[in-house]
Formats: C-alpha cells, structure tokens, sequence
C-alpha cells in the first residue's frame, strides 16, 4: 500500500501522454471491463494492463497488484459460490452458474482496479491535477482535494504500520496468528491514526493558504498540458476498448 | 480550509510607526508589487500582543512586544508551552487567520496589521516552515513542491526558472530538483520545505524547530543555509531548543516562558543570564558554563564568557601557560566520568543484549545493518550514534523483535528474537519510540499506563496501583487525556508507561527529541535511575550533550556498521572517526580535543564541562 500511488520514472509514451488522455484511456478499459460478458475477454482485458504495465517498466508493481488483489478475487469467487446455488453441481457446495458468476465477478474486480492504480505509477499527481484543472476545467480546489486524499492513503498506511508496530513492540498481540483477534486488536488503533491525520490535514491546508492556494486560477500551471496528436490517438484507442468490451 | 476570524480586541493606539526602506536580497529581478511600497523600520513588530485558542482556558502569548529590525537572525527559545509555536503563527499571520482564537494588540509585518489583511497578503512577506515538515509537502516531486507557490501567487512564467533554481542553490539541493519527496533524508526535506519557501522571496524566514529531527551535522547545515540566507538580507525568526546553535549563529535571541518575554538580547547578554535561564528551564551552551566555572574560581575574567567552541579554544589557548603544552601531561588528570556523576563501576554479569553477526536489508537491496556485534550488560546505557540512516533505527527494530535479521543472532534474555513474536518480545524489553503519538491509544494517562502493565500480564487491579506510582514519580496528570497534552508531556506518557513495566532492557529512540530542558532532565533521569536499578539501556540518540551526560558506553555506527564502541570520552576524542560516521562531539569534548591537538595532552578525553574546568583551572594557577 505504501509504495502503491508511488511515481515510476520513465519516458515512455505511457509516461509522456497528457495525463487526461491516461485517464480516459483508464476509465475506457474500466467501462469495457463492465461491458465485458464473457470471462477469456476479462482475461484479455488483463493481459493488455499488464502488457502496458511491462511495456511502462512497472511490470513488477502490476504482478505485485495482481497478487494483492488474488486473495480478494479468491473472496469474492468463494462468496459468489455460496450465495448462488443454481446450476449443476461441481464440487460441494459449488455449482457451474455460481462458479461463471464467481469467476466474473473476481476477474472484474481485477481488471477494474488495475488500469487506475498502473496509470497512477506513470503520472505524476501534480500533473493529474494541473491537466485537469487545464484541459477539464476541474476547479482546483477539487482537483488538489482528490489528488491530496489519494497522497494521503499512503501517508495513513505508514503511519498505522508504524502505530501497529509501537503497538506490538508493548506486548500487544497484532501480530498474532489468529486472524480475527489480530483484526479484533488492530481495529482500535485507526482512533490515534485519524487524530493524528486530522492534524496532519489541518497543518497542510494551513501550509497551502501560506503559499497562495487561494489565488490560484486555471492558468497558473507553470506547464502546460496540451492535448497532442498521440494524446488525441490515445482517445481514439479508449473508443475502440470500449466497443470490444462491449462486443465481447 | 475555512478562515473564521477570531474576537479580537486590537489596540490601535499602541501601534508602531514605520518608516520606509527595501529589504536587499541577493537575488535580483523587477521588485513584486508587494515590495514596491515596502516601509522601513521593524519588518515584524508585536505590539502587546496576546492569544488565546479557541477552547483553552489560558492565553498562549500573554504581553508581548517584540520589534524585529530587517535583516536580523533572531532565535527564539524556551520551554515546552511557552508561546514558541502561537509566536510563529502571529507572525506568519497564522493566528487568527488559520486558527481561531481572541487575538489582543497589535502583529504589524512589513508595514501590515496581520488582522487586517488576509492570510494570503502576510505570506507574501513571512515565509513560515512549520515544525511537521512532512505535513507541509503539498507535492509528491521537489520541484512540483517548489512550483506550487509561485504558480499560486502568480509570478512571471519567464521568472519562474530563475527562481527556482536559485532557491534550490540557495539552499544547496540543486541536484535534489528531479526526486521525490519520499526518498530524501530529514535533513534534505528540511532544506526543501526552506527552498519552497524561499522560491517566493520572503522578507522574513519563520521557522519553528527546523532541526527537531535531525542529526547533529543535517541541523548544522540547516543553520548554515540559514546564515547564508540571513547574509543576503532575509530577516530569519527560528524556534530552536539547541542553545548552542542559536549562540553561533544568531545575533539575538529571546526568551519565551509561561507566553512573556522573559528575556531578550544578544546571546551572549542573554546567555550569561544563569538564574533567569534555570528559571525559565532553558539550557545554556556548554562551553559558557565551562567560563562561568572558571571565573567563579577566580581563574578567567567574569566578562570573557565563552559562546561557541572556537571561542573556548581560544580564550583557553590564550590563558593556558604555554610551558604546560609543551611538558608532560598534567597530574590533576581526572577520571574519565560522565558529567557532573561519579564513574560508573565496571559493569559485569550476562548480557541482557546479544547481537551476533547481525545484518538486515530492506527491499529493493539496501542494507540498513551490517555485521554488528553488540553485549549490553544490565546497569549500562549504551548510546547509539550516526547521522541520518546510519542503521541506528533498523538496529532498536531488531532488538524489539519487529524486524527479522536477515543473517545473525539477536538474544534478548536468552530468547531467540528469530523464533519469538514481537509481542513475546515485548515481555523483556520495553521500547520508547521517537514519535510518543504512535504508542498512545487509551483516554486518560493512569489508563494508558495501566494498559501497558495489563499487555505484559500484570493483573488488572496492581497495574493500576503501579502506573499510578510510575505517574506520580514522572509528574504526570493521571486522569488528563494523553493527546490533549504538549508534545513534550506526552513523550513522559511513553516513557511513564515504558518504565512501569519494569523491563530487563530498555531501548529509546531518540528519546529527548523535541523536548525541552526540564523535560529532557525528567526523561534521562528516570532512565538514569532504571539503569542503576539494573535495567540495560540501548538508546538511539542525536542530542550529544545526553549522550555526553549519560552513556556508560557509545556505539557508532555509519552505512549501518559499528564504527566504534567504547568509553563516550574516548570514543568523542577520535575526530577522524566521527568525521567518517558525520557525528559531531558535544561542545566539551571538541574544545577539549582541540586543546589535545594544540599540546595540552591533559584534556584528551575530557566530556564534561566540569572537568574541563578543573583541568584547566589547574593548569592556569
């Protein structure tokens, strides 16, 4: 989670498109993943993350996400199995329409996850920002306010490892083997981990307005983030995933 | 992010009158429209100001009035709760913008009342660093981090380079442009956050504790930046608890108790204040207590009061009678002690502490601990030192049992930390983090006490009885709650709720960060006493006046191997070696080994204050 929305450098085209034409591209393969009605297109939806995540030199961040996001998927499929009964019967408790239903509902949730989070580790988020307040005309204020609760998800998962590992070190047992007291031990400590974020906000905001965070307009970007010819193409290529999800 | 403007009672007839001047800078471009008008006089000037926050029963400030000339380097210290930070935030116009409070009397910044003008218009000529740096990153990139003010405020797209890059050489982290925040040291963010700051070309730095964190030579070199900004014309206002760095480099300080000015002057009229200072419960550099000593006993004039270790070395070279440098060492060499205690016995019996070949690497290759070897006996305080991601944090990690040695033994009390849980661990050794807010999660201080006692399986009823010794012993309010308190104060929680287990070893990071004077004697003191109640200690420490005062033995460490381990004196007389680890000797043992190094073999080895008097007393008469 810590290192999950961190910037991979790199000069890619991946790396180098306008971050507005990353975003569709996204949220292109996210609306084919929803339209997609048949499991080897969820598969190949995948595929095409993690070609792009490779072909970005963030290959092992997407195998790491992959693997994340397995144990979820594995949930998922197990829950779908035991709510839908229909069908013939596999194994168990399992049958062939409650294993389809499974199988669609974890590969979904694979295929929806990755693309935003790999577009995230090749877009900087003060670029995201300042592209969405130019080519958008997001307000800043909203802009800078999803931008900053995204930075902060890593910032609060290091500071609730680090309460945890306090915690731990005075003899309480978060590191115990059992799951469910480790969750029944560790739930209490999100309390001093939220004061310490409001704090933490409060002082960033204050560090903000110090530097002009009021006077800011759409054109106070030092840079500039002009849609280009592969930008435009980028938005070409969102159109046709779309209609292949929906196809297939 | 709201403003709510505050009740304020302002008394207008007090206000100063301001004259007109420009503040020079060494960076050169058309003057902003801001500093067109620009008056002369003070830049900063307080006028009977006092504030209150919303909701607390007491006023923060309480009457003060400060006049601060352009170009001066004011340093502003004092105890826990005495008004540093809420001075800040009057200045940089914080409070009552940003915090909402009664504000009384008069902020004027460059010619501006600060209650009368926006938040937005004050920032414009106070630039403020605040203490938590992390929170003050508004980017993830240094540069993007640089570029946000100026894009907010508007400057010249074809300025923008230019500013940019001279405040990033200003602050010598030009080479740092292109990397992200999360991958710099303290001491690196601390100059980037400075460098942020400095890009929209302040008349005046605000900096509260800008060195809290960081090791001996990053705080240093922070305070260099800072002299070197302050050269070029910028007026620097910096909270700082080092009395040492604000003698050398300030050329005023003022002293805060209670939200009164209680002193201030140059730091050498106000350093040589000794009753005014132990009353308001701030330090004084070491090397003045070393001339105080020698002119009560008659042997240096009372007005040649040392300020900073050059100055020390000097005065001492000139009194010192050049025969003595050139013959045999002196007889009235002391014993080696800790400052102002008796020397500790040799320390015997099993190790409470065994490292092994220890080594651990964390991913992506890099190796934070490397081959150490480490015996911690009970009765000893073993300190230890390095710069910046020495290993030294890894190292209390290990020991704690919440990391895994990659290759090596850890034994805690004849346990295998490899094979046991942390929490198991946790049975032996209690630990003391940097940061007191990670290890405090229950509603009032006799509970959070309590609850550490209850973990290790102390019953119920007797936990409480012995937190609520620890907590009378320590001071503490036993039923306030623990996160309504100062910073300082809840470092004593933490410590409170460490030492009520009575563990066979204790292990501190950085136990007096951030602490002030009479929080740090508290905190050390407590220690001290476990130790000789045979408690072992392993204590990660920046501060070299605590190591100084109060480890039997010192480990040094660099690109996390032990460099070193040995007596605390012997091992602050070896300069080639703390070079290499970048650990700078406390003032004593630096002036004593520059005496060394100058022929008066009689000071080599000489820690503490007193000795250095003694010695040097002997030689003179």
């Amino acid at each position: 989670m810590v290192g999950l929305f961190e910037y991979s450098q790199g000069s890619t085209v991946l790396h180098r498109a306008n971050p507005v034409a990353k975003l569709a591209l996204a949220a292109s393969l996210c609306v084919a993943t929803s339209l997609a009605a048949h499991i080897p297109t969820l598969l190949a939806i995948i595929a095409v993350v993690l070609l792009g995540a490779v072909y970005a030199g963030v290959g092992g961040r997407a195998l790491a996400l992959v693997r994340a996001l397995a144990v979820l998927a594995a949930l998922m499929l197990i829950v779908q199995t035991a709510i839908v009964r229909s069908g013939e019967p596999v194994i168990l408790w399992v049958t062939d329409r409650g294993l389809d239903l499974g199988a669609h509902v974890a590969l979904r949730l694979v295929a929806f996850a990755m693309p935003l989070v790999l577009m995230l580790s090749v877009t900087r988020m003060s670029d995201l920002t300042n592209a969405a307040v130019e080519v958008l005309h997001l307000p800043y204020r909203y802009a800078f306010a999803i931008t900053c609760a995204l930075r902060f998800v890593p910032i609060l998962a290091q500071e609730m490892a680090r309460i945890v590992e306090a915690q731990t070190a005075r003899g309480l047992e978060v590191d115990s083997p059992n799951p469910v007291r480790r969750l029944r031990l560790t739930v209490p400590l999100v309390a001093p981990m939220l004061i310490g974020a409001v704090g933490r906000a409060d002082a960033t905001a204050l560090a903000a307005e110090q530097r002009g965070f009021y006077l800011r307009g759409r054109d106070s970007s030092y840079k500039r983030y002009p849609m280009r010819a592969r930008d435009v193409a980028l938005l070409g290529l969102c159109l046709v995933v779309i209609v292949l999800g929906a196809a297939f | 992010m709201s403003i709510t403007l505050p009740t304020r009672v302002a008394e207008k007839s007090r206000r100063a009158e301001c004259e007109t001047a420009v503040v020079p800078l060494a960076y050169t471009e058309p003057e902003p429209s801001h500093q067109a008008g620009a008056e002369a006089g003070p830049v900063v000037s307080l006028d009977h100001v006092s504030f209150c926050y919303e909701g607390e029963p007491t006023f923060a400030l309480r009457d003060v009035s400060l006049s601060v000339e352009p170009g001066s380097f004011v340093g502003v210290i004092g105890p826990s709760g005495a008004g540093k930070s809420t001075l800040c935030s009057v200045v940089s116009g914080a409070a009552p913008h940003h915090f909402a409070g009664t504000f009384r009397g008069t902020a004027t910044v460059d010619g501006m009342d600060t209650c009368e003008v926006g938040l937005t218009d004050v920032s414009r000529v106070v630039g403020s660093v605040l203490q938590d740096i992390d929170s003050q990153m508004v980017a993830a990139g240094v540069e993007d981090e640089l570029l946000f003010g100026l894009e907010n405020f508007g400057v010249p797209r074809d300025q923008v380079e230019a500013r940019l890059a001279w405040a990033l050489d200003a602050c010598g982290i030009a080479d740092l442009r292109s990397r992200d925040i999360a991958t710099l040291s303290g001491g690196q963010k601390q100059k980037v956050a400075i460098a942020a700051i400095l890009a929209l070309r302040p008349k005046v730095l605000v900096l509260d504790e800008p060195t809290a964190a960081l090791d001996p030579a990053s705080s240093r070199m922070v305070f260099q930046t800072l002299r070197d900004l302050n050269d070029s014309g910028i007026t620097v206002i910096v909270v700082e608890q080092k009395a040492a760095l604000l003698a050398e480099f300030s050329d005023r300080v003022v002293v805060l108790d209670g939200g009164h000015v209680v002193l201030d002057g140059s730091p050498r009229s106000v350093f040589a204040r000794r009753g005014a200072l132990r009353e308001a419960g701030v330090d004084r550099p070491r090397v003045t207590l070393v001339s105080d000593l020698l002119s009560q006993a008659g042997a240096f004039p009372a007005e040649k009061s040392f300020l900073t270790v050059d100055e020390a070395v000097a005065g001492l070279l000139e009194a010192l009678p050049c025969a003595v440098a050139a013959g045999p060492a002196a007889p009235m060499r002391a014993s080696r002690g800790r400052a102002g205690k008796a020397p500790c016995p040799p320390v015997t019996g099993e190790p409470v502490l065994r490292l092994r070949d220890v080594s651990y690497g964390y991913e992506r290759g890099r190796v934070a601990v490397s081959s150490v070897d480490l015996d911690v006996r009970p009765g000893e305080i073993v300190a230890v030192v390095g710069e910046n991601g020495a290993g030294k944090t890894t190292l209390t990690k290990l020991v704690a049992g919440l990391l895994r040695p990659t290759s090596g033994e850890v034994t805690v009390c004849g346990l295998d930390v490899r094979r046991a849980r942390a929490s198991e661990v946790a049975r032996h050794v209690s630990t003391l983090f940097q940061n007191p807010d990670h290890q405090i999660c229950r509603q009032t201080v006799l509970d959070e006490v309590t609850f550490g006692l209850v973990l290790q399986g102390v019953d119920p009823t007797e936990a409480r009885e012995r937190a609520r010794g620890a907590v009378e012993r320590l001071g503490l309010p036993a039923e306030a709650a623990p996160f309504a308190l100062p910073r300082g104060r809840r470092q004593v929680v933490a410590l409170a709720s460490a030492m009520a287990r009575e563990p066979r070893l204790l292990v501190l990071d950085e136990p007096t960060s951030g602490l002030d004077a009479r929080e740090r004697k508290t905190v050390m003191g407590a220690v001290d006493e476990a130790r000789q109640g045979g408690c072992a200690v392993v204590m990660v420490c920046h501060d070299m006046e605590v190591v100084s005062d109060f480890a039997t033995r010192l480990v040094v460490m660099a690109e996390g191997r032990v460099l070193a381990d040995g007596a605390a004196g012997e091992v602050f007389s070896r300069s080639d070696l703390l070079a290499r680890a970048r650990v700078a000797a406390p003032q004593v043992a630096d002036v004593a080994g520059r005496l060394a190094q100058a022929g008066f073999e009689a000071f080599s080895g000489v820690s503490d204050p007193r000795e250095l008097a003694r010695v040097a007393e002997g030689m003179v008469r």
